[in-house]
Order: structure tokens, then C-alpha cells, then sequence
């Protein structure tokens, strides 16, 4: 067999048994990842390319993977762009494909926003260093889709990632999906909070953070979502989300602080709140903090983010090969250890391919099952209320 | 009057006063650095020697050591003979200049960044996907406001009209005139420009970040971004580093600095 | 033709200055599917775009002026007869390792020093007065101003010590031999040989604080509201997007910064007159 169907048996064979704790694999998908920043040379990749290869597939499904491996290795190297490798597994992610594969990923501007990941694609098209795949919110999917600046390819698994989270022609396809949670620092907060009803208590005054601003960050656009869901607002009206974190700050519990490792470890930002699997992966990573994750039973909200391929990618082939590892059982799993749900977890599930210990790991099913998911139009409605009404009510 | 032998009182309390100001977050950042992941409690080294034995944090140092040198000796080669000249010869230019030198503020380095990359996208790869073309001549814009204001300063507090015809009259060259006589008496002032330019250029995140270089300011951010109590230490380590550069600047222009007295600006 | 030997400088401002700022002025008119309207630049009129020039202006003339004076005395307290050449020498290096210290450690040190669980904030707690319970907090306008003086400070320091070496001792000796008081030194001699320097420093201040960024990002997340930290929302944020709108604030700062030039140097003649 091939050296990486080898090494996927045992994967599967390792995950099983779960002989490694999982703040073992953090760390080493945190030193991998910190490897992977160096500077590399694509140069042998051009150099391939201006050899006059063939063109890569538009369909995963049917076509050898061997060939599709044999020719990404010739390309021999992967550009990324904007993947914190403490975000949903990524650090692992990416060292398990440069391990089973041998290319070799340059990951630049790995906490750069969507918006910045499509213009890397326009700035740097035909250069070497442009990115050959991207991870983007859906709104940015969607614009990216319009503007050309994607390839069509469908994953061999394609039929399995849920309608609602991908673009039928084969622009982006979502990859995996969270729902806004808060965290909480056992040490500073004997007290736990449940619901967003309980962060306006008087307990909590100077401890609450979000993960940056609505006004520029995914996630706390989902935050002021969440908290619109769990005060008689809805996905299309988000005016009572502004609001309840305009009371937040009025009894003194809002802290502006965008949180950050340092935050979380220092005990500065005790409460945040943030996607599930931000807020998941520090339980792990500070156990000086002892964090502790809860959905809040009054507003569940989701979000997801979605994969394409950049139409003038430096490594095409490399850049679907990436896409199938991603939308292999083995990806979608690896997601699941960084505490984010995969796309393609009902398929999982139904197959029961899903370990047992990684779903334990996550807050119960059942707070999961009220979330909701704002349409794209939906979102940007919201983001024009927050860009109007955010300023005001929160500044000064 | 002969000179003081001892610190004036009058000078105690803005001295003690900036100490106080500019050490404490310092020493805060380094308790905070001392911190154990474990326990959340002092005292370990194990955040310096994380950052120590990171492999990118030299590898990126050195390049953004370099790119700084780079961007000094650009900027000095391409401002000192231009403000001189414009001071001696074309002053009425030098508002014109100043003004110049305060666009670099208004254009954020976003959308300088995405303009020049735009600008430039044709050009060969020697230039353009390497930091020592692009990024340098980007950080000599960057460094120029510091450069102009600090070397204007500098030119005002000489008699230049003086000293160049004293040195011509002596049968020297421009050249001469220009690095044996009016380079050492602006010397404090090109060595506080270059001060602020490699601090600038051991700063700047945004233009190397959206150009896709990978700099020392890419790696802090990155580590302060994703890690927590070493966060701290490389803060501290970055700062003493560049500290030392300084100094190491200081004496290298006060080895080759001149002996000779500063001639005043009165007339 | 003097000015053919400003031609090397003039021609790389064209090439690295001028190609990205005409982008900016001109894409502030422009529309965001096509065309060209004035729209953009309307809309900096209406909130929050007017508060946060309002905020802006107020934080970076706020930092600019106090930067300016302390700055002074600082700088001049270090450079003075008596005081040793080390602090000196340790002043002006560290000054310009400050100047540039900025962003994510800026904040976390200062959080780390005045916010709620900072070394200073748990010492006076501990001593029975606790400053969150007076309301007072690291995260508003003048906390963020408290958080730019760490770069604003060292800046001018090392901006105006060349310019305070140019105070010659024999002007000390020669306006006290004229009977003349330490006051009297400064208001007629010091302050206007210093002035035109000073003036230009306080210039390169204000411009350095208003276009700071990621300082007050990471401190407030935008909660103060200043035009970098939208510029970079409309730019290139997760959340929103109309780089023609942040065109026209980068546009709208210009136009400020130009104002402060138009103020600065009829000022700055007046000041050098004396010197002629």
C-alpha cells in the first residue's frame, strides 16, 4: 500500500485507542506549527509549473489519488494563509499532510481576517507566494465566488457536506462549524455563568471580554448574534444584541480587551466570549487558568467557514490534494480534536466513525441542537445595524 | 559660571518621573513573563527558553537586523545631500519637503501596502519577492518623516552657509564638503533618525504582513497572538535586543564621529 | 539649476510614496461598483465617522502637546551640565526602542500595570483604595492617552535633543552675566531658538498618534473610537467592507494633517525670524 494509506491506518488505529492526552497533541500541533512559518523557497515549484504540466481535475471523486499525489509532489510545496494553528487543529492539520504527503506548507499572516485572505489572492496573483487555498467566513466565499478569484473543484466527498454549507457549483465548500460559547477561568469565577442572562449579575463586573470588535472580527459578530438570540432578537434583527452588550458595559462587567492567549493565561479577560473551539482549546493549552466552556442555553449561535482553491494558484494540484486530505474522514476528524464540528459530521456520525472521547470533549449534543445560522443576506444586514449602531452605543 | 559638577535638583524629578513611567509596565510584562504555564504562579525561565530555541526567532531577527540597516543607509544616502542642499541653496523647497514628509502619516499602511503591490506587480523577483527590494523601499518612506524632522532639526542648529564656504574656500570638493564637514555636525541628529528608523523597521507589521514577507514583527505578533506567558518573555527579549542594537549604533557613529567644535547657528 | 540635485529624492517619492497615496485620493471618490461620487466622503460627516475624527484629533493634539512639554524637560534634564553622560546615552536609546513600541505588547504591558488586575490597580486595592470602584479604567479616551505617551515621549526626547545641543552654554553665561534669571533665560532665549524645532516636533507627534492603530485596537477594540481602527474595519476586516469609504477617511485625515501644516508654517516663520 502507499505510504500514506499506511499512515492514515495508524492514525485511525491511534485515535482509537487514544494513547496520546490531548494536551500532548496541542503542544505538538503548536511546535509544528511554529516550524511551519519559515521561510521556504517555491522556487522548485515554479519551475514545475513552467515545465508545462497537466491540469489538474475539476471532480476528486473518480480520479486516482495516487496521480493526484504524484503530481503535487512534484509541485513539492503548499501555500496557506491565515491558519492559527491553536484554531480548530490547524497546527496538526497541517503538519499531518506535510508528514503523510511530504509537501512542505508555507502558512502566511496566520491571523489574518477573511477579507485579507481574498486580497492576498488579488495582490499577489501569479506570484509564488500567493496563497493556493483559503479559509474564509461564508460572506467572503461567497464575494470571492463572484469576483473570480476561485478555482471549481469538487472533494471526492463533496455529496456528504450539507447543502446549506457549500456553493453547488463548486466555488467553497464549508469545512467545518462552531457555536459562540463562554468561557470562564474557575479561579476568578467561583460562580459560573450559563446564560447571558447571568452575565448582567453584579458578580461579574469587570470580567466579561469579547474576541475583538464586531466591527472587524468573525467571531464577535457572532457574539453580539448569539446575545440578540437570547434577548427576543432573531438572526434578521440583531438591534437586542447591541443592546444587551450596551448593558453589559453599562453595569461595569464589559471589559473592551479583545482577549488573547496572554489574557486568558494572565486571568485578565476571566470571562470570554468566542467560538466553542477558541475557547475549548484553552482548557488545554493554560491549566493554570482552569477554563471551563459552556453554550449558553438562551442563545445558541453558529457559524461555519468554507474552503476554495485559488484559480491562479502556484500549486494546483498540491492545493487539491489539500482539499481532499481536508474532506477525508481523517481531516474532518482532526477537526473534531480542535473542538470545532466538522462539516461532514453527520455523515461521520451516521457511519459511526466518530471516537467516542473527541465527542465527549465537547459540550453536550443538546446544547447544540437549538443553534441557528444566519442566511448570508441575514448577515449582512446585521453587519450594516452594527456598523450604525456599535459605535454609538458602545464608544465614548 | 563654570560647568555644574553634579546633577541639577531641578533635573531629579523629571528624570525620576520618566523612570518611574516608562519602567513599571516593563516590570509588570516581566513578572507576568515569569510565570509558569502550570501552576499560573512564579517562577520559571521556561518562557525565555522557549523563545530562545525557537528556530524563527533568529532566522527572523537577522533578517529584520539587516532590512533595518538597509532602510538607514537608503534613507541617509538619499535625505542628508537633499535636506542640506535644500537648506543651503533651495529654502523656500523646505516647506514643501516638510509637507511631504507628513503623507506617509496619512496613508495607512493597508492601503500603501495593497498600492505599492499593485504598483509593482510586473516587476522581476529580485525586487519583488524578496524583503531587501520591496519592503526596504517601502520602510524608507515609512522612515522618512523621522528622518526629515530629525535631520531638519539638525541642519537649524548649524551654520551651514558658514561651514560650506569655509570648506570650499579651503578647494574642497562637495563630496568632501559634504561627509568631511557637514556629516559630522549633524551627527546627533542622523544617528537619532536612524535611532527611530530601525526601530520603525523592527516595528512595522502591516506592510510585511499583507506583502507576504515573513519579519521579526510577524513572529512577535504571531506568538502574541497564539501563545500566553512566553508572549511576555519574547516582549522583553525583543526589547532588550533592539536596545542593544541601539547601542551598538550609538558607538559605532561615536567612534567615527568628528573632533571637531560644533559651529553655532548665530549670524 | 539647483534643484536638479533633488531629483533622486523627488523621483522615489513619485515611485513609493505617490503611487499608493494618488490611489487613495482618488479611490475616495470612487463608487463601489463604478464610477465616481461624492457619497463617500459625505458619509465621513455623520456619525460615527465625525466622532471618530472628533476623538482622533482631540487624542493625538492631547498626546502631542503634553508629549511635547514633558518630552522637553525630560530631554533637557538628561542633556543639562551635571548630569552624567550615562543617562544620556541610556535615555536616548531607550527612547528609541520606545518610540516604536506599540500594538499587542504595548496594551498587555499596560493592562498588566493599570487595568483591572494590574501591579498598580491590586497595590492600591490592596491599601483600601480600589480605582475600579471610583469608575476609573485603562479602557477610555484618556487611558489610551496614558498608553500613547510610552511612544509620544521618546520620540520627542530624541526629535529635540540635537535641537537642545544647540543651546549653547555661553548663552546661559552670557544672558546670567546680563543679570537675567533662570525664567527670564527661557522665555527670551531658550523657548525661541528651541521654538521652530519644537514646533516641528509637536507636528510629527500629532501626525505619529493619529495614525496609530493597533495600539488602541488591542487596548479597546474600538470601543474608543479612533479613524485608523475604522479605516482598518472597512478595509480589511472580517465584518465590513468598502475600501472606498476608507479611502475617503484616509482622505479625511490628510485634509486634517494639511490643515495642521497650514497652521505650522506661517507659525514656524514667525519663530525662525529671529535667526535671520
Amino acid at each position: 500500500m502507499e505510504d500514506y494509506e499506511a499512515q492514515e491506518q495508524e492514525f485511525m488505529r491511534k485515535l482509537e485507542e487514544l494513547e496520546v492526552s490531548r494536551s500532548q497533541m496541542l503542544k505538538r500541533s503548536l511546535a509544528a506549527a511554529a516550524g511551519l512559518t519559515i521561510l521556504s523557497s517555491p522556487g522548485a515549484a515554479l519551475a514545475a509549473r513552467a515545465r508545462g504540466d497537466k491540469n489538474p481535475p475539476l471532480k476528486g471523486r473518480g480520479f486516482s489519488l495516487k496521480e493526484m499525489v504524484a503530481e503535487a509532489k512534484k509541485e513539492g510545496h503548499l501555500n496557506t494563509i491565515a491558519l492559527p494553528p491553536d484554531w480548530a487543529n490547524y497546527g496538526e492539520v497541517m503538519s499531518t499532510f506535510t508528514k503523510k504527503y511530504g509537501i512542505q506548507i508555507t502558512n502566511d499572516n496566520p491571523n489574518g481576517s477573511s477579507a485579507q485572505e481574498n486580497e492576498a489572492v488579488r495582490s499577489l496573483k501569479g506570484d509564488s507566494r500567493a496563497p493556493d487555498v483559503v479559509d474564509v467566513s461564508p460572506a467572503f466565499a461567497v464575494s470571492g465566488a463572484s469576483e473570480g478569484l476561485y478555482a471549481r473543484y469538487f472533494p471526492s466527498t463533496f455529496a456528504t457536506i450539507p447543502r446549506a454549507m457549500k456553493d453547488t457549483r463548486g466555488y467553497w465548500y464549508g469545512d467545518y462549524w462552531g457555536a459562540i460559547s463562554i468561557g470562564y477561568n474557575q479561579n476568578l469565577v467561583p460562580n459560573p455563568p450559563k446564560t447571558f442572562a447571568d452575565l448582567l449579575k453584579s458578580e461579574y463586573k469587570g470580567k466579561v471580554a469579547l474576541n475583538g470588535s464586531p466591527l472587524t472580527s468573525g467571531s464577535a459578530i457572532a457574539g453580539v448574534f448569539a446575545a440578540a438570540l437570547a434577548n427576543g432578537g432573531s438572526v434578521s434583527n440583531v438591534a437586542p444584541g447591541i443592546d444587551w452588550f450596551q448593558k453589559l458595559k453599562q453595569s461595569g462587567n464589559f471589559i473592551p480587551v479583545g482577549t488573547t492567549p496572554q489574557t486568558v493565561a494572565s486571568g485578565q479577560t476571566p470571562i470570554s466570549i468566542d467560538w466553542d473551539y477558541n475557547n475549548l482549546a484553552y482548557v488545554s493549552e493554560f491549566p493554570a487558568a482552569r477554563w471551563k466552556v459552556t453554550i449558553p442555553s438562551d442563545g445558541v449561535y453558529g457559524g461555519y467557514y468554507a474552503q476554495a482553491i485559488n484559480k491562479n494558484a502556484p500549486h494546483p494540484w498540491a492545493a487539491r490534494l489539500w482539499q481532499e486530505f481536508v474532506y477525508s474522514d481523517q481531516g474532518q476528524i482532526l477537526y473534531l480534536k480542535g473542538f470545532a464540528h466538522p462539516a461532514r459530521f453527520n455523515d461521520l456520525a451516521k457511519r459511526k466513525k466518530l471516537p467516542k472521547s473527541l465527542l465527549d470533549a465537547l459540550p453536550a449534543p443538546s446544547l447544540y441542537a437549538k443553534a441557528k445560522f444566519a442566511s448570508l443576506g441575514q448577515q449582512t444586514q446585521a453587519k450594516a445595524v452594527i456598523a450604525s449602531q456599535w459605535p454609538a452605543k458602545m464608544g465614548g | 559660571m563654570k560647568p555644574r559638577r553634579f546633577i541639577a535638583p531641578s533635573a531629579l524629578p523629571w528624570l525620576l518621573l520618566a523612570a518611574i513611567y516608562f519602567l513599571v509596565p516593563l516590570i509588570a510584562t516581566l513578572l507576568f513573563s515569569l510565570k509558569s504555564n502550570q501552576t499560573g504562579k512564579c517562577c520559571t525561565v521556561a518562557n525565555y527558553s522557549w523563545v530562545i530555541h525557537n528556530g524563527d526567532f533568529w532566522h527572523t531577527l537577522k533578517i529584520s537586523f539587516l532590512l533595518a540597516l538597509e532602510t538607514i543607509v537608503i534613507s541617509l544616502l538619499l535625505f542628508v545631500p537633499t535636506i542640506y542642499w535644500v537648506h543651503l541653496k533651495l529654502p523656500k523647497l523646505r516647506p514643501v519637503i516638510a509637507f511631504l514628509a507628513l503623507i506617509p502619516f496619512v496613508v495607512p499602511p493597508i492601503v500603501m501596502v495593497v498600492g505599492l503591490l499593485r504598483f509593482f506587480k510586473g516587476s522581476p523577483d529580485w525586487f519583488y519577492a524578496k524583503p531587501w527590494g520591496f519592503l526596504a523601499g517601502a520602510y524608507v518612506i515609512l522612515a522618512f518623516p523621522y528622518m526629515f524632522f530629525s535631520l531638519d532639526a539638525g541642519f537649524r542648529s548649524i551654520d551651514v552657509h558658514t561651514l560650506t564656504e569655509a570648506s570650499q574656500s579651503l578647494g574642497a570638493r562637495w563630496t568632501t564638503t559634504l561627509v568631511k564637514v557637514i556629516l559630522p555636525n549633524i551627527r546627533a541628529a542622523a544617528l537619532a533618525g536612524s535611532f527611530l528608523t530601525l526601530a520603525i523597521v523592527m516595528g512595522e507589521f502591516t506592510i510585511a504582513n499583507l506583502a507576504a514577507f515573513k519579519t521579526f514583527p510577524i513572529f512577535i505578533q504571531l506568538v502574541n497572538e497564539t501563545q500566553g506567558f512566553p508572549a511576555g518573555a519574547l516582549t522583553l527579549l525583543s526589547f532588550g535586543i533592539t536596545w542593544a542594537a541601539m547601542l551598538s549604533l550609538l558607538l559605532v557613529g561615536r567612534k567615527r564621529g568628528a573632533r571637531g567644535a560644533i559651529v553655532p547657528a548665530t549670524r | 539649476m539647483a534643484w536638479l540635485a533633488t531629483l533622486p529624492f523627488f523621483a522615489y517619492t513619485i515611485l513609493f510614496l505617490f503611487a499608493p497615496a494618488g490611489s487613495v485620493l482618488v479611490g475616495a471618490f470612487q463608487g463601489k461598483t463604478s464610477g465616481y461620487t461624492l457619497e463617500n466622503v459625505r458619509t465621513l460627516f455623520h456619525s460615527p465617522y465625525i466622532d471618530a475624527f472628533k476623538t482622533s484629533i482631540e487624542v493625538s493634539f492631547v498626546t502631542a502637546l503634553i508629549g511635547a512639554v514633558v518630552g522637553l524637560l525630560v530631554a533637557y534634564a538628561a542633556i543639562r551640565d551635571g548630569t552624567p553622560r550615562w543617562i544620556r546615552s541610556g535615555l536616548t536609546t531607550f527612547s528609541g526602542v520606545a518610540a516604536n513600541f506599540g500594538g499587542i505588547p504595548l496594551a498587555f504591558a499596560f493592562i498588566a500595570t493599570l487595568g483591572p488586575l494590574g501591579i498598580v490597580t491590586v497595590f492600591f486595592r490592596n491599601r483600601g483604595w480600589d480605582p475600579t470602584a471610583h469608575g476609573i479604567s485603562l479602557f477610555t479616551k484618556t487611558g489610551v492617552e496614558i498608553t500613547y505617551m510610552y511612544f509620544q515621549l521618546p520620540l520627542m526626547i530624541l526629535v529635540i535633543a540635537p535641537a537642545i545641543d544647540g543651546l549653547k552654554r555661553e548663552w546661559r553665561e552670557a544672558s546670567s552675566n546680563l543679570g537675567a534669571s533662570q525664567l527670564q533665560f527661557w522665555r527670551f532665549v531658550g523657548i525661541p531658538v528651541l521654538m521652530p524645532s519644537l514646533l516641528g516636533a509637536m507636528i510629527l507627534l500629532f501626525g505619529n498618534a493619529f495614525a496609530a492603530y493597533a495600539t488602541a485596537y488591542s487596548l479597546t477594540s474600538g470601543t474608543v473610537n479612533l479613524v485608523p481602527i475604522l479605516i482598518g474595519a472597512y478595509y480589511s476586516g472580517n465584518v465590513l467592507d468598502n475600501p472606498h469609504l476608507a479611502q475617503a477617511m484616509a482622505f479625511g485625515m490628510f485634509v486634517v494633517l494639511a490643515a495642521m501644516m497650514v497652521v505650522y508654517i506661517p507659525l514656524q516663520r514667525r519663530a525662525a525670524r529671529w535667526a535671520k
